[in-house]
């Protein structure tokens, strides 16, 4: 059968939208089929981690004990209970400097995550909506950052620009960006022709508007599972760049360069151990987290099915 | 897309583990042991290769020269540890003219090269003069000699300025003499041109034309150098029949070290890494490098740090004690500029000490409220040691006494481009002489200097007393008198200099229980291979 008439009923774009909206929060619920994100107990771990260093971010000065830059004479001290984790080659308590260290890495990967779904995200909005030649500039430059490792092309960002805090998330978003453009790209597109955006178009709905009013809220839900995903991912790569040198200015207490420090000599474990694991558990709990909601959100990924 | 999630999250684990993996790794890791089977005529030294070439032209890093100096004679060389007074090699004895400009050196007669080619004055003077003429790294310490012959066994070599540190020049691995014979016929030439025809390098790096103890077995710059005995020695014949120079990094130097049994050495551990090793190896370290700061007297670069009363001030406010500490094993708080190991150095009695109250009240004086300069620092591990951790304590220091300086630390070309630039308003470095003479230090540092340049230290801006002091070290001959002034030097320099002397520390030559003669040097080649015996 071929279709000649239209839609006997055009499709209100209003509830259309509105119910469009609701698609992938509906999901997060479990509006589809499974369990909600916090019904499953790994997520719920993941979750209390995260808030736990969050708390810690937010009251450090209460929780650290000691200054985290104050230097004493009190050097390499073994963890003990007037320094939990011990104290580094200038004296300084490693426990305060791992929790001040989670108020410049949480918030660092939060702005490095945030601004690359900014740009990433206008920008494959745009490239897919209008196609054709932007769409074609786009996708080239994002295969251009793809080309090289992440942390190879953040390093010489970083080196270029010189170290410190800026210029490393600056990398940072620079090598991060071309993801969510390619996600959002290829949602749009997979919308493009869908009548409801037709629709609007013949109501006289100017692109802009209907970028903002259609197309994003239908394309945002795949590309902030990948944020998730990708705090992790932005902890890690801001601890390498300090591990290197070439993160936020010493003596900033960053969990990268605290572990760079301790790996000059290993037989003080502490040192290193301690900001270790507090890398290891915040890029675990983003992933863990992460997952729990690509699993919600996209059907094809879902456990049992 | 090109990056997927699952891929994300298998990187993601790995960096956060780091620190873990690697504490385990080290028990799992290291040889352990002779890594020659035990043979018991094989000396094994691990370093971290600093290796270029084996052509003593051209030798210039610290593994290069540790070799050369086993597979060339020089005329005078040095003993052990004793870098103060040259000793005879293939010259039996020498003659310096009062001037200090004249230098007459009688060969030793009966000396073949490992073919068993006799050496003769010509070597030396083809050798001398390739060195001068190739224009080589190493050439700038032999750019004022020149060098003839007056019979088969006689060399003169003069100096266009009067230096009474010529002999210790001569015992530099660079100036190994050649079989000029061998090394014409592979490209090599000594005329004033020499630095466009001399093609003999590559020859020279894969085999050795020399007297030394040791020839050239196999040269691998990536892994190993090994060293075979001279049968025609002429000399005393080493203990050890191999040398085997192993690449080695310096954490695996040390898990190998705490295994070796017999006949091993390490170069490389110095500092922190000591702790930790067993009690049966020996160590033998000798303080040669330094460490400091230095501020810019140019007030068009810093308003701050050419004030002298800011000088005084950051002079007062350091720990010098603390940093020492940070060392390790080996340090001792900044004294002069000349280190412990050479010939005109400050007693450890007069180290600088810290006031911290003084440099408040300096300060206050000068009427500075919380003055702030940026830092520059290479971000660099030297000789076991993080120079950013020691720039964090100066920074830590410094605020103490209410100056705030913000660390900068940089990419060792970029610092040094900034050095060389003047534009450095507040920096740290350490140094190394190129040979045991302390000479270079006033060369380089003294007020209108190369270096002191650098720190906008111009004749003007200096005190007149240091200037005159610095040229009474350069006028004086006799080697005693002018280690003397090169003290007072130092002790006028720690007034007002724009440097500020924070620490020295030792390189360390590590060595199994069973050797003998494993001495560092600071004489350039850190050991000398051949005078390592067994017990």
């Amino acid at each position: 059968m071929t279709m000649i008439a239209p839609d006997p009923v055009a499709p209100d774009p209003k509830v259309d939208r509105a119910l469009t909206r609701r698609r992938w929060l509906g999901r997060l619920r479990g509006g589809s089929a499974g369990r909600p994100v916090w019904r499953q107990p790994i997520a719920v771990v993941a979750l209390a981690i995260l808030g736990g260093w969050l708390l810690v971010a937010i009251l450090a000065p209460l929780v650290a004990p000691y200054d985290p830059l104050a230097q004493s004479a009190d050097t390499y001290a073994a963890p003990s209970a007037t320094h939990w984790f011990g104290t580094d080659s200038l004296g300084r308590d490693i426990f305060s400097r791992v929790v001040h260290g989670a108020r410049l890495s949480i918030p660092l990967a939060l702005a490095i995550v945030s601004l690359a779904l900014l740009v990433g995200g206008l920008l494959g909005l745009v490239a897919g909506y209008l196609g054709r030649f932007a769409d074609e500039a786009l996708m080239r430059l994002t295969d251009l950052v793809f080309a090289f490792p992440q942390i190879i092309l953040a390093m010489a960002v970083t080196a270029a620009f010189g170290p410190n805090t800026r210029n490393a998330v600056l990398a940072l978003v620079i090598v991060s960006w071309p993801v969510y453009a390619r996600v959002i790209r290829s949602a749009v597109l997979s919308m493009r022709g869908d009548d409801y955006l037709n629709a609007a178009r013949l109501l006289g709905v100017g692109p802009v508007r209907a970028l903002r009013r259609d197309v994003l809220p239908n394309s945002i839900g795949p590309a902030i599972v990948l944020a998730t995903l990708e705090l992790g991912n932005a902890v890690l790569l801001l601890a390498a760049l300090s591990f290197l040198g070439l993160g936020p200015r010493p003596p900033a207490a960053e969990w990268g360069s605290m572990v760079a420090l301790g790996s000059q000599d290993l037989s003080m474990w502490w040192v290193s151990v301690f900001p270790g694991l507090a890398i290891l558990t915040v890029v675990m709990a983003f992933n863990v987290l992460g997952d729990a909601l690509r699993d919600r959100l996209d059907p094809r990924y879902a456990k049992g099915r | 897309m090109s990056v997927s999630p699952r891929r994300l999250r298998a990187g993601a684990l790995a960096l956060a583990t780091l620190a873990i993996i690697s504490t385990t790794a080290c028990t799992a890791g290291g040889s352990g042991g002779n890594a020659n089977g035990g043979e018991a005529k094989t000396l094994t030294v691990n370093t971290s290769f600093v290796l270029k070439t084996l052509d003593p032209g051209r030798v210039y890093e610290a593994t290069g020269l540790t070799a050369v100096h086993a597979l060339y004679d020089t005329l005078l060389t040095f003993e052990g540890s004793d870098v103060g007074k040259p000793v005879p090699a293939l010259a039996e004895s020498y003659e310096a003219s009062p001037d200090a400009k004249t230098f007459t050196f009688k060969l030793r007669s009966g000396v073949t090269f490992a073919d068993g080619s006799p050496l003769t004055a010509d070597d030396v003077v083809f050798s001398l003069n390739r060195l001068k003429n190739i224009k080589g790294s190493p050439a700038v310490t032999v750019s004022e000699l020149s060098v003839s012959k007056t019979d088969d066994s006689t060399v003169v070599v003069t100096s266009a300025t009067p230096n009474p540190n010529v002999p210790v020049v001569l015992a530099m691995p660079s100036t190994g003499v050649l079989n000029a014979e061998v090394a014409r016929d592979n490209g090599a030439k000594d005329g004033a041109d020499a630095a466009q025809g001399d093609t003999a390098q590559q020859y020279l790096d894969t085999n050795s034309i020399g007297s030394g103890p040791y020839v050239l077995a196999s040269y691998e710059p990536e892994s190993q150098v090994v060293l075979e005995a001279n049968p025609n020695y002429w000399g005393e014949k080493p203990q050890f029949e191999r040398v085997v120079l192993r690449n080695m990094d310096v954490q695996t130097q040390k898990l190998t070290m705490q295994r070796a049994e017999s006949a091993e050495i390490s170069l490389d551990i110095s500092g922190k890494l000591l702790d930790g090793l067993p009690e049966s190896l020996q160590t033998s370290g000798v303080q040669d490098t330094v460490y400091f700061l230095f501020l810019n007297a140019d007030p068009g670069v810093s308003a701050v740090t050419s004030n002298p009363k800011f000088n005084q001030a950051l002079r007062a406010a350091i720990d010098y004690q603390g940093i020492a500490a940070l060392y390790g094993q080996g340090a001792a708080p900044g004294a002069g500029l000349v280190a412990p190991a050479f010939p005109g150095t400050l007693p450890a009695s007069e180290a600088s000490t810290r006031d911290v109250a003084k440099a408040k009240a300096l300060l206050a004086e000068a009427g500075l409220t919380d003055p702030t300069v940026k830092f520059n620092y290479p971000a660099i591990t030297y000789k076991g040691v993080d120079l950013g951790t020691v720039a964090t304590k100066v920074q830590g220091d410094a605020a103490e006494a209410g100056i705030t300086l913000e660390l900068n630390p940089q990419p060792l070309t970029t610092f040094l481009d900034e050095m060389r630039s003047g534009k450095s308003p507040l920096g740290f470095t350490p140094q190394s002489l190129n040979y045991p003479v302390a000479d270079s230090l006033i060369n380089n540092m003294a007020p209108g200097q190369a270096t002191a340049l650098r720190s906008g230290w111009t004749v003007e801006r200096a005190d007149p007393a240091i200037v005159a002091a610095g040229e009474k070290v350069t006028e004086t001959l006799d080697l005693a008198a002018r280690a003397a002034a090169m003290q007072e030097w130092q002790r006028l320099m720690n007034q007002s200099s724009p440097y500020i002397v924070l620490a020295s520390n030792s390189s360390t030559v590590v060595a199994t229980a069973d050797l003998t003669g494993a001495d560092y040097s600071a004489a350039g080649w850190q050991v000398d291979v051949a005078a390592v015996g067994r017990k």
